[in-house]
């Protein structure tokens, strides 16, 4: 059974579509990047994925159960506890981290498993520190958020929304609010996630990366998904538009 | 009359006026949240009506208001009025100020960004943990400086009390004044004000330093 299906999926702001009808879907242990120029809906459709914002059509589904789906032209949700089941399947990394600017490092990353998974006091924080460690912030547990660079921040969030323990990660452009040289080091956690064979689904700008550590691309455009597959299906498409935005990036 | 005198009884109204003060404060401060939680109601009828109640207690003044309070039910239902005097300041007072607070709320809420609530949202919070957890702490933060702006006008405020003849600092200050013809109690009124006003200022100060451990 897939972990996340997407099928038909269909939103427009204003009027104006900004998905038109997107099927995919996401396997136990599968890294999917979605590339595309900016305004193609990619944003749009990791939003839609993690259930901030309410599609307009067609349906999702997380380990086969439906996570959101339309009656009569109205979105329709699960009732509260499978809805809690369902939200706790996946985390999502933000571009702007969003961490909670009030609390510590260490609070930012043990609050919610506390207060809202009601687990152990001790066995999170141990947990967190692990996290941290991993992330290569031991030392920035008592820190606040306005005290860490960018690429730190980011790590914190990541940290964040593992301490969940989620079945899956969603990134939304993890490095665009980050200064060249940092992005480095969260592509780097990305990636020693992915060797734990960590479900994740990436929607990122670096070409080079999404080659490199995707199981399967998908490639949008207005709304639609150009081309799928792996990442040498995709980066020798015959598809003209891919060509280019891929020649593009690569001249930079 | 020494100064003495004058200093004791008007002493005795500055408890009168810490009095009006401190109730209003208690009163209006949570009255202020229950007021910003109407104003951005999904309910239209309920969000309009207290988009009017704010505009009418920001529109009119305060010593009119108190007027209406305090008079309003001996006029429209000859009702006894004569013990209801405290009563009927504290609502005015409170229920003014509530407007005000109510607005700083709103705007010290909406300065919050839009992802803090999509990462509680990610991370399961339930909307009262969101409100009370991620919420209420930062907006606290956000509208401190203009909550001390309101406090320290409330302070001053209270001295319209005298127009119900309610015997609190300003009204000895008033009638010692014009008895004793001399300027004096006018100037230690003043003086009064001036020092619990800059007490107030500390105050709020320290609350201001103690929520600058994050930016």
């Amino acid at each position: 059974m897939s972990l996340l299906e997407m099928k038909h999926i269909k939103k427009e702001f204003g009027g104006l579509p900004v998905i038109r009808d997107i099927s995919f879907s996401v396997e136990q242990g599968e890294i999917l990047a979605i590339i595309g120029p900016s305004g193609s809906g990619k944003s749009t459709l990791l939003r839609c994925a993690t259930l901030l914002e309410n599609i307009e059509g067609g349906e999702i589904l997380y380990m086969g159960k439906k996570a959101a789906w339309m009656e009569n032209r109205k979105p329709m949700f699960p009732k509260k506890q499978q809805r809690k089941e369902i939200q706790s399947c996946f985390g999502l990394v933000f571009q702007n981290f969003n961490l909670f600017p009030h609390f510590s490092v260490m609070k930012n990353i043990t609050d919610a498993p506390i207060r809202v998974q009601k687990r152990d006091k001790k066995a999170v924080y141990a947990e967190a520190k692990v996290l941290l460690e991993k992330m290569g912030l031991a030392d920035k547990a008592d820190a606040y958020p306005y005290q860490l660079s960018g690429g730190q921040q980011q790590r914190v969030s990541i940290a964040r929304a593992l301490a969940l323990k989620p079945k899956m990660l969603f990134f939304d452009e993890p490095t665009s609010a980050l200064d060249p040289e940092i992005t480095g080091e969260i592509l780097k956690v990305i990636k020693d996630l992915a060797a734990e064979h960590m479900t994740m689904v990436i929607v990122t700008h670096e070409m080079k990366f999404a080659r490199n550590v995707a199981d399967r691309i998908i490639f949008m455009e207005k709304g639609r998904i150009v081309v799928q597959g792996t990442p040498e299906d995709v980066f020798s498409s015959e598809n003209q538009r891919i060509q280019e935005f891929v020649g593009k990036l690569s001249l930079e | 009359m020494s100064i003495d005198v004058m200093l004791e009884q008007l002493t005795m109204g500055f408890g009168q006026t810490c009095l009006i003060f401190f109730m209003t404060l208690l009163l209006s401060l949570p009255l202020g949240m229950v007021v910003y939680f109407g104003r951005v109601s999904k309910i239209k009828l309920f969000s309009w009506g207290v988009k009017i109640y704010i505009s009418i207690m920001r529109g009119t003044p305060l010593m009119l208001q108190l007027l209406v309070w305090y008079f309003a039910p001996y006029y429209l239902w000859g009702m006894n009025i004569g013990g209801y005097k405290l009563t009927a300041i504290l609502l005015g007072c409170s229920l003014n100020y509530a407007a005000y607070f109510a607005e700083i709320y709103r705007s010290g809420i909406e300065a919050i960004p839009q992802g803090q609530y999509e990462a509680a949202a990610i991370l399961e919070y339930s909307r009262q943990q969101t409100f009370f957890r991620i919420v209420l702490p930062q907006m606290t933060k956000n509208v401190l400086p203009s909550v001390t702006n309101e406090v320290i006008t409330l302070v001053k405020d209270t001295s319209l009390v005298y127009s119900l003849s309610y015997v609190e600092m300003f009204a000895v200050a008033k009638q010692i004044a014009a008895a004793q013809t001399t300027i004096v109690p006018f100037f230690i009124a003043g003086a009064f004000y001036y020092v619990f006003n800059y007490v107030v200022a500390g105050v709020m100060e320290i609350f201001e330093k103690k929520m600058d451990y994050y930016r």
